[in-house]
């Protein structure tokens, strides 16, 4: 669920981070074709490096940054997710990208911190 | 990254893991992969597990993703990557399958400070 609140200082804002995550898998897996040695590696920096720029933008936030790649070869991927949180405060987004052998899709859950 | 904390007042994944599983097989048990159903599968299997954990403890704001892929060969990779207090929050990751497709499901708790 996608949740945008305009004009609030510290709630979640989703645009930026769907800018923040596509950019970080361009840099990643951009040029690059499905490769069963390689996409481990892939899926861990994607989540790394999201996670590290979404920090670095010094939001009150805790994060859990989730990516799913697929080869792509016709088979179906569903995917859901579901929250119990504080809807007017935490937020998420989720980035589908894709290139010509593979799906990316990136998930973003940002919980707000009180204290 | 799977957190495992085994305080009292900590996320249970052991109790969660069995929620989670238990949904998956009532919603998917028996079925086969079609496309035409899977969208609420998907949408009920997240609905029914976080129901279940609310039940367990309220003292957690819950996430909980989950992805189905067909069964025919193809490659899928999943990794996730938390920023959180690491002594109150927590995760588990629950992989089914059956003849036909895969089922992934992540559940992320995140401590209520209050």
């Amino acid at each position: 669920m996608e949740e945008y609140n305009a004009g609030e200082e510290v709630s979640f804002n989703a645009d930026e981070a769907s800018v923040t995550v596509k950019e970080c898998i361009e840099g990643i897996i951009g040029g690059l074709d499905y490769n069963q040695n390689k996409v481990n590696q892939w899926t861990a920096s994607i989540v790394e490096h999201s996670l590290t720029q979404l920090v670095k933008q010094g939001k009150p936030f805790k994060f859990i940054v989730n990516c799913a790649i697929m080869q792509k070869s016709g088979a179906g991927l569903h995917t859901a997710n579901s929250c119990y949180w504080d809807t007017a405060t935490d937020g998420s987004c989720t980035v589908r990208w894709e290139n010509r052998t593979m799906y990316c899709v990136v998930s973003v859950f940002a919980v707000a911190v009180t204290c | 990254m799977e957190e495992i904390s085994g305080e009292e007042g900590s996320f249970n994944c052991e109790e969660a893991s069995n929620s989670v599983k238990e949904c998956i097989q009532s919603v998917m048990g028996e079925e086969s992969y079609r496309q035409d159903s899977v969208n609420q599968w998907t949408a009920k299997i997240v609905e029914q597990a976080l129901t279940l954990l609310v039940k367990q403890s309220k003292s957690f704001k819950y996430i909980v993703s989950c992805a189905v892929m067909q069964k025919c060969g193809a490659g899928l990779h999943t990794a996730n990557s938390c920023y959180w207090d690491t002594t109150a929050d927590g995760s588990c990751t629950v992989k089914w399958e059956n003849r036909t497709m895969y089922c992934v499901v992540s559940v992320f708790a995140v401590a209520l400070t209050s």
